[in-house]
């Protein structure tokens, strides 16, 4: 969205905090009801994020499918099953714990430092000069599906063929 | 300098997914965390669709395929945790060698 200065910072700052906090509580609540919840309010910060990215259709999109339907699944699910680990609660700090959480800090902080270090603005310099303006007649969702319709017809129909198996399998495998 | 931030929350989702993807105990919040790693992805691919590509979307259409991806996957995966804890009554992940017969 073309926002104006302030408003996208707190904004971007407000729905980073909710994004962190809630990606923490995903991993160390011990209540999976909980932890579901929490993995819940991580898609709609992403959902949020994706409309001040101008990505108006993968906002509505996640929105339907991770929250409306991939996470009922997932509550669905936890409900089902009736939690036998947070009865006999042995929640000790392992040492596989410490040597994941030392390596996943590592990951962490070579990712950071490789995007502080790369130049981004000389890249930005050279594919900004090629944006003609007029471009914004067509909206970003009429765009998509454009492309989708055209450059990208065959992906999008082995999606569907893909998303049939899955289904045919599912139920397969939950049956009886 | 703004779009740097959201590269850093993704790359600390990725993290934080892999982390909890390696030592979680039960089966669902390991799937649980692989939709946080998926998403962490999703995030990347629309940021520099945003910034770079205004003209073909190429990022924005990966994420939706991305997207799809991760519903089938979770469906599926959802529906062979339902059926181990059907024979095992647990979810525990050491003890999910149903398959292996």
């Amino acid at each position: 969205m073309d926002l104006t200065g302030p408003i996208h910072d707190i904004l971007v700052v407000f729905l980073g905090s909710a994004l962190i906090l809630g990606s923490l509580g995903v991993v160390l609540f011990t209540n999976p009801i909980y932890s579901a919840f929490s993995l819940g309010l991580v898609l709609v910060c992403i959902s949020l994020f994706y409309i001040l990215l101008n990505s108006y259709f993968v906002a509505a999109a996640q929105l339907l499918i991770y929250v409306g339907a991939i996470n009922v699944l997932i509550i669905f699910a936890v409900m089902f099953m009736k939690g036998s680990e947070y009865s006999n609660d042995f929640y000790l700090w392992t040492v596989g714990d410490g040597v994941t959480s030392l390596v996943c800090t590592s990951i962490l902080f070579l990712l950071i430092t490789t995007i502080s270090d790369t130049s981004w603005y000389g890249i930005i310099w050279t594919t900004k000069s090629n944006h003609i303006i007029e471009q914004d007649l067509i909206s970003n969702v009429q765009q998509i599906g454009i492309h989708l319709s055209t450059d990208f017809f065959l992906p999008f129909e082995l999606i569907s063929i893909i998303l049939l198996v899955a289904l045919i399998g599912a139920i397969t495998m939950a049956r009886q | 300098m703004m779009f740097e931030h959201v590269l850093f929350l993704s790359a600390y989702l990725f993290s934080i997914g892999i982390y909890g993807l390696i030592t979680s105990r039960s089966m669902v919040r390991a799937l649980m965390c692989l939709e946080l790693i998926l998403n962490s992805v999703n995030i990347n691919l629309v940021t520099f669709s945003d910034l770079f590509d205004n003209r073909q979307l190429k990022g924005d259409i990966f994420s939706i395929f991305v997207i799809a991806i991760a519903a089938a996957e979770a469906a599926i995966g959802l529906a062979i945790v339902s059926s181990i804890y059907r024979n095992r009554k647990s979810t525990r992940i050491n003890q999910s060698n149903l398959l292996n017969k």
